[in-house]
């Protein structure tokens, strides 16, 4: 269904997101920001479903990398996304027609708004994560053949290039240096994908699941149900621990915010310990040494009272936090997803199990 | 216009050698690389900067890198067609010619190999005039020229076009990173140029050069004469000590073989001493006693060349050691590297020697590097 996006919506996916971000994937306030901008002076932004768009018709995802505290200090100039994403067009040589968030969790969810509205091109309803994922191969169109190449970046400098790779794990490896002397971030446009290869590799319906959740948020605050009910109602989570914040260790490694959060129970959960490891995202959930929920799941910490989502760089002594699991998409959870995204990828020798297998007496589908 | 033969390769790859000035890397792989190419019927001509159209559009071909790494890591063989491939992609046209980025050492070879891969004429000329390890330090470049669109490509098949860039020092930024995960080897294309800006900034006639170098010297070897007056007769440089090394102090840092020696003099240079700093190349050459430089007698931009005093075969900055003879040279660099603007680039300040104060070394006209 085709719909406009205006400056509420916008509101509601940037705190969705932050649900989404599991951590990371980049505070969304400047993009929400830009965002908005962009909608106040070019008017709303169209959304489409998955189902309108052509198999023919071309789609390239709009996005911004780097370090996510460097975003929120280094301001975009404002042209590198249309940069980014000409420079696709010209490389594949064919007009694109619609542009889509590569990943719905964290700050990328509201970049691709800002570059919609200004050249009024359509955004698709999905994304390539259904969450936040800290590198440029664990994208589920990854999974599905579809190349990053061309990939273009584009800093507020002016600096801009075009790579062609020969697989995406080396894009990651190139486009990464490139952002980090671009001064830690960047404009991004890659994974051009056609509607057809849309259909078979997106995470569907994404954008508005942001939306519905930072919807839900805003409402639940203002009739004071529990929020983190509502959201555990709109994403088919689980409420893993209720807890409080002891300590934090971080440490940054290659360009990541490395580190784990401990919280002590409270309520139901006192007496019981909590242990989550995070690499810019968190990864893994542990209770009493026992995993409970680990990547390509959703962990999310949100206060306890607000709702509020937590990202990983504002976790501080004190803080009283519900920790969320939320069943990852199922393009994740096959052996090849779990290849690229599992918790081996990231140095755990565990294997995966589904969060609803752990929580299935709560579960809500 | 001529037609570039096996003969051709082998002296080109001698004269580099020597116009690396220490470093430029080895161009010993290019070379058989090449000749390999001529035996299996590829082809390619050298053209002078004057059969060049003004609106001919040109490419600076080079590959960058560690010069230890490209003897070690073999070439795919197609790398500097994919770099040209790449650039003319983005431009959606077709170049005309390649020239040589630098012609002293390793990427001397490199544009002959890319122009029979491609079937595109060779420019008889580069931005050099001699090796430099920085990609800023091009007089296409000082001349004002753009450094974008800049295509790399790796023997993987991985190929990167920057579109836009604030300047050459940020190419040489981006590039430098990139190349060291490509595994420390990368060809290039670098910028695309009209005829018009190569002929006013190109070092005019350096392939023609290297390779009278080279002739001179297989001559001299061939005759028993001393190699160094052949090399100095075609280069216009002059002879500035002869010695042996009695010390050698390396450490590589920020991606450059950076290091100092000492040679203590032999026959008319006994009782004196001469210093050489370096990085890849050799940079600054000062008289002195055992532990003192007293008087800079040749730097940068100027070419400081060791020979070895036997053979004349060039030695390069990681070849140096305690005991080898060697004979300096110290050869006149292009003018365009002579101006205000260009020593700030190539200049000894440029490589971080703020009391060191470049004075020209005299040149014969009509003979060296133009």
């Amino acid at each position: 269904m085709r719909r406009m996006l205006d400056v509420q919506n916008v509101e509601d996916i940037a705190l969705g997101a932050a649900v989404l971000g599991t951590g990371g994937g980049g505070d969304p306030y400047i993009g929400k920001l830009m965002a908005n901008e962009a909608i106040r002076k070019y008017g709303p932004v169209e959304m489409v479903t998955i189902d309108e768009v052509p198999d023919d018709e071309m789609s390239v995802a709009i996005a911004m990398m780097g370090a996510p505290t460097v975003m929120v200090e280094k301001m975009p100039g404002g042209r590198e996304c249309v940069d980014a994403f000409r420079a696709v067009e010209s490389f594949l040589g064919k007009p694109i027609k619609y542009i889509y968030s590569i990943e719905a969790g964290g700050i990328n969810s509201t970049i691709p708004i800002t570059l919609a509205a200004t050249l009024r091109i359509p955004m698709i309803d999905l994304d390539g994560m259904g969450r936040a994922f800290p590198e440029i191969q664990m994208v589920t169109h990854n999974l599905f053949g579809i190349t990053a190449t061309p990939f273009t970046m584009a800093d507020e400098k002016g600096n801009s290039a075009v790579l062609s790779t020969i697989d995406n794990r080396w894009m990651e490896t190139f486009a990464r240096s490139i952002a980090v002397n671009m001064g830690a971030t960047a404009h991004i446009a890659a994974y051009a994908a056609s509607g057809k290869q849309q259909k078979e590799a997106g995470v569907f319906g994404t954008m508005s699941l942001a939306e519905k959740i930072g919807r839900t948020i805003r409402e639940a605050r203002a009739e004071h149900r529990n929020v983190t009910q509502a959201i555990l109602e709109v994403t088919g989570g689980y409420l893993i621990f209720h807890g409080k914040l002891t300590d934090i260790q971080r440490r940054t490694v290659a360009g990541f915010a490395r580190g784990e959060a401990y919280l002590d129970g409270i309520g139901e959960d006192a007496g019981s310990q909590m242990k989550i490891q995070f690499q810019n995202e968190n990864l893994m959930a542990e209770r009493d040494g026992t995993i409970i929920a680990c990547v390509p799941d959703l962990i999310t910490m949100v206060e306890e009272d607000t709702g509020e989502p937590i990202t990983t760089e504002g976790l501080r002594y004190g803080f009283r936090v519900n920790v969320l699991g939320m069943p990852a998409h199922p393009h994740w959870r096959t052996e090849h997803g779990l290849a690229v995204v599992g918790p081996r990828y990231f140095g755990y020798d565990v294997d995966y199990v589904p969060v609803e297998e752990r929580f299935s007496k709560h579960s809500i589908s | 216009m001529w037609n570039i033969t096996v003969d051709d390769v082998e002296s080109i790859a001698i004269g580099a050698g020597i116009l690396g000035t220490g470093g430029g890397g080895n161009p010993y792989l290019g070379e058989i690389w090449m000749k390999s190419m001529l035996k299996q019927g590829y082809s390619v001509n050298v053209i002078d900067l004057n059969e060049l159209h003004d609106d001919a559009l040109v490419t600076d071909v080079g590959g960058m890198g560690a010069p230890t790494v490209g003897i070690e890591k073999l070439p795919h063989g197609l790398e500097p067609r994919w770099a040209v491939e790449a650039l003319e992609g983005f431009i959606g046209k077709s170049i005309d010619a390649i020239i040589c980025a630098e012609i002293g050492g390793s990427n001397s070879i490199v544009p002959l190999i890319a122009g029979a891969l491609t079937n595109k004429p060779v420019v008889d000329g580069d931005a050099m005039g001699r090796a430099f390890p920085e990609m800023q330090m091009s007089t296409h470049f000082i001349d004002g020229a753009s450094c974008v669109p800049t295509a790399m490509a790796d023997e993987k098949g991985n190929q990167i076009v920057f579109s836009h860039l604030t300047d050459s020092f940020a190419l040489e930024k981006f590039a430098r990173d990139l190349c060291i995960l490509m595994g420390c080897r990368a060809e290039m294309a670098v910028s695309v140029m009209s005829g018009k800006q190569v002929k006013r900034s190109a070092v005019p006639r350096t392939m023609t050069l290297a390779k009278r170098v080279g002739d001179a010297v297989r001559r001299s070897r061939r005759t028993k004469e001393p190699v160094v007056d052949a090399v100095l007769d075609v280069t216009g440089g002059r002879e500035i000590f002869a010695g042996k090394l009695i010390d050698v102090q390396r450490r590589t840092t920020g991606g450059f073989a950076r290091g100092d020696l000492v040679a203590e003099g032999i026959g008319e240079y006994a009782g004196d001493w001469m210093h050489i700093a370096f990085q890849n190349e050799n940079l600054v050459a000062w008289r002195g006693d055992r532990h003192e430089r007293r008087e800079v007698v040749v730097c940068v931009p100027d070419l400081i060349c060791l020979l070895e005093t036997e053979t004349g075969e060039p030695i390069t900055t990681e070849q140096l050691r305690y005991g080898l003879r060697v004979t300096m040279l110290g050869i006149p660099c292009t003018d365009k590297f002579r101006t205000e603007k260009a020593l700030k680039v190539v200049g000894p300040s440029a490589f971080g020697y703020h009391d060191v104060t470049y004075n020209p070394m005299p040149k014969v006209p009509g003979q060296g590097i133009e």
